[in-house]
């Protein structure tokens, strides 16, 4: 029972593993750092902590277990799937 | 010739990779210390010599990526590619564990043509996570020697050193990111134009939207019509990815893992560090102890030093002939230079411990926990960082501001940082405090620390209302992001810090001395001579304080100061606090010790005393708290409005600035002294 719709890094569970499909940056206005810092394509990740009242996530990412925190508005630009 | 036989290097890495540690091992003696360790915002250098060579080492900022999105990414890129003849190499430091992200800007550079020596640091921690790296295959997939160390343990320094030595420093012909094909007849052409040595450079240039050398040519080539085209921010995702699929590749033939592996000390931390709830407990619980350790841990040193200049004071005054010079130093010089001294240890433990939260890795939590909160009041979680150190100084809390990457949350911080209450402040608010507010206690807790915690978070409140307010009229320029790493824990560098510290306490005692020295001399010198009172005489010497020059000078502006509830003397002193706030201190010391009318005593007990030919207390309530709110508020600093302007290039905001904290300041205290006396 897949849904179809584009899911969000912003929207995605916590302490579920996902996957990176895409970036939603027709704009050019996602910063680059999300790029930069190694959220690629393709990346398995895994929010593990929210600060509270809608803070920035913090999010463990790829084969070396990076971590990073963004938050929820840069969140949006990243497009993800559910990971096994 | 000196300067020739030095060889320059630069230390090049993401930042947290243990460069600093790196740093310390390397330039163990001799070292510059001109940057707060805590917020290696701007390079510092540092100099060995092994085996007769002396090596002076440059420690950059630590960066991501050559394409710069905040200011001290910035500095770095610049210092990169400005001084590039002037180096013999970069030494690149790849942590084990973050092997991916340190890659890309290691192949930037590399890609640059710039000469590197390539070192992996922390492996130890890499096995522990289960990861094994093949330093063989990937030395022959980077084309260059890997020196292994562990900085912490000091393992392979030596190996370094001795690879500076040898110039080891390896230059690639072949770049690891290929120009895109569609590019690359454009390309030439730029490349041509303006005789880059290497087409990456050109590549740079286009992708940073402007010319590396401020070449006036740049804006013809920009307005080609191919160009317009190229979007550089797309050029450099477009870069960027590759290179990671580029980078992907090496890694896959290098690393291998093995299925389990142990959970890291990050990850159990941060289970506690991060929490809703416990994250800001440990947190408060923090800055308590900070706070707690100002006050109570460094009282101690603090009676020696008092008693140490008051047994200074007393020696002098015995000792010297009697006269003028023995008013000017054991009124005057002494006291005032002993009244700064005396706030040495307060500073050195506060910064202390930002510089071991910074190094520990803790504060990149912090920033997390705060950013939602401090977002309202158009500031940034990384605001949190400057307006935290501002307690200690402004100085290096508008610098630290330099990784915030928008433009008006920077300036923002930049603009209510210095509402922090600051170490300066701090002698001004425990001598009025101690004039005013009883030494009584409330469940233990003594009134005078109560109301010195009040100024603390008076200030942090108004600092975050006046960023509230000023929002509105500070136009935005780009977006707003938080993107930031979470770098693993790391035993902070105790013995480095420690030294730091030192070194910044003693800039303060030496900077602060200077010019309290002089500031005391300008003062004795006017207040021992006044106005002619005979026709013959040019200037009366020895005059009673009330007939000097300076009384003179004081009351012409008692009319300004006298609805805030200041007699002359306290208008002398916030006058001579526009040099620095702590100034203050020392001019009223010197303006006490100086009184004729009761020489001895201390000069707390002689403020206590004073009063008003009325007979009222000059040191009423009312006053004092009014002198209170005045330092709360008032921009009272020339080195920080120096470094605002030097930060915000704009005489405009700088003006801003010191005109609305010290007018803020002006209104607030009047208001109080109306009400309260």
């Amino acid at each position: 029972m897949k849904d179809n719709y584009l899911q969000t890094l912003s929207s995605f569970p916590k302490n579920k593993l996902g996957k990176i499909l895409g970036y939603d940056n027709n704009q050019l206005r996602m910063p680059n750092k999300i790029i930069e810092m190694g959220l690629l394509p393709e990346t398995v990740f895994r929010i593990l902590y929210q600060a509270p009242f809608s803070g920035p996530l913090y999010v463990e990412f790829g084969e070396e277990k990076s971590r990073i925190a963004l938050r929820k508005e840069e969140g949006e630009f990243i497009i993800v799937e559910d990971w096994n | 010739m000196q300067q020739q036989n030095k060889k320059q290097i630069l230390l090049v890495g993401n930042p947290n990779v243990g460069k600093s540690t790196l740093f310390n091992a390397l330039c163990n003696k001799k070292q510059k210390t001109g940057n707060y360790a805590g917020v290696t915002v701007a390079s510092h250098s540092g100099s060995y010599t092994y085996k007769n060579e002396e090596v002076e080492v440059i420690d950059l900022p630590g960066s991501y990526s050559i394409y710069p999105s905040s200011e001290d990414e910035a500095i770095f890129s610049k210092f990169l590619l400005e001084s590039q003849k002037n180096f013999a190499g970069v030494v690149y430091i790849l942590e084990a564990l973050s092997l991916k992200r340190g890659l890309l800007l290691f192949q930037q550079i590399q890609d640059l043509g710039v000469p590197m020596i390539l070192v992996v640091n922390q492996m130890d921690q890499a096995e522990r996570r289960g990861i094994n790296i093949d330093i063989e295959k990937f030395s022959e997939a980077l084309n260059i020697k890997i020196i292994q160390t562990n900085a912490k343990e000091q393992l392979g320094i030596e190996a370094i050193q001795k690879a500076i030595l040898n110039n080891d420093f390896a230059k690639t012909e072949k770049p690891s990111f290929e120009i895109p094909a569609e590019h690359k007849d454009f390309l030439d052409k730029v490349s041509a134009h303006k005789k880059f040595d290497n087409n990456y450079k050109a590549w740079m240039s286009l992708s940073i939207g402007a010319d590396l050398n401020k070449l006036d040519s740049a804006t013809e080539l920009i307005n080609d019509p191919e160009s317009k085209s190229l979007v550089p921010k797309r050029l450099q995702v477009q870069e960027v990815v590759r290179r990671y699929q580029n980078i992907d590749k090496i890694l896959s033939n290098v690393i291998s893992k093995k299925p389990q592996f142990k959970e890291l000390l990050t990850e159990k931390l941060d289970k506690v560090l991060v929490h809703p709830i416990l994250g800001y407990i440990v947190f408060i619980g923090i800055l308590l102890i900070i706070f707690n350790s100002v006050f109570f841990l460094a009282e101690y040193p603090m009676n020696w030093i008092d008693e140490f200049f008051a047994g200074l004071s007393a020696f002098s005054k015995e000792h010297l002939p009697e006269g003028p010079i023995n008013s000017l130093i054991s009124d005057g010089i002494v006291p005032g230079l002993g009244g700064i001294i005396i706030f040495a240890p307060q500073i050195g433990i506060l910064l202390y411990f930002l510089y071991l939260l910074e190094d520990s890795g803790y504060m990149a939590r912090v920033i997390f926990l705060m950013d939602r909160f401090l977002r309202p009041f158009g500031l940034n979680g990384k605001s949190i960082v400057p307006l935290v150190s501002g307690t200690a100084c402004a100085i290096p809390a508008v610098i630290s501001t330099r990784n915030i990457e928008n433009f008006r949350e920077r300036l923002l911080t930049i603009l209510v940082t210095p509402f922090m209450t600051c170490s300066a402040r701090l002698p001004v608010y425990s001598i009025i405090i101690g004039l005013i507010i009883s030494d009584k206690t409330i469940f233990g807790i003594q009134y005078r620390a109560l109301v010195l915690l009040g100024m603390y978070l008076l200030g942090f409140f108004v600092a975050l209302l006046s960023a509230a307010i000023l929002k509105g009229f500070i136009k935005n320029k780009g977006k707003t992001y938080l993107v930031m790493d979470l770098p693993t824990y790391k035993k902070p560098l105790f013995g480095y810090d420690l030294k730091m510290v030192l070194g910044k306490v003693w800039d303060f005692i030496t900077g602060a001395g200077k010019i309290i020295f002089i500031v005391s001399i300008i003062i004795w010198c006017l207040s021992y001579f006044g106005p002619k009172q005979n026709p013959d005489q040019v200037v009366a010497t020895d005059v009673h304080l009330d007939h000097s020059y300076l009384a003179k000078m004081g009351k012409a502006i008692e009319p300004a100061i006298a609805p805030l509830g200041y007699d002359w003397k306290m208008g002398v002193g916030i006058l001579t606090s526009f040099v620095a706030r702590e100034v203050f201190v020392g001019t009223m010391s010197t303006l006490y010790s100086l009184d004729d009318d009761a020489p001895e005593g201390k000069v707390i007990d002689k403020m206590r005393m004073d009063v008003k030919p009325n007979g009222e207390k000059v040191f009423s309530f009312a006053t004092g708290i009014s002198v209170l709110l005045f330092y709360a508020f008032a921009m009272q600093c020339v080195s920080t409005i120096a470094v605002v302007y030097r930060e915000t290039k704009s005489w405009k905001w700088t003006g801003f600035q010191v005109v609305m904290m010290t007018g803020l300041a002006y209104f607030v205290s009047l208001i109080a002294y109306q009400i309260l006396k």
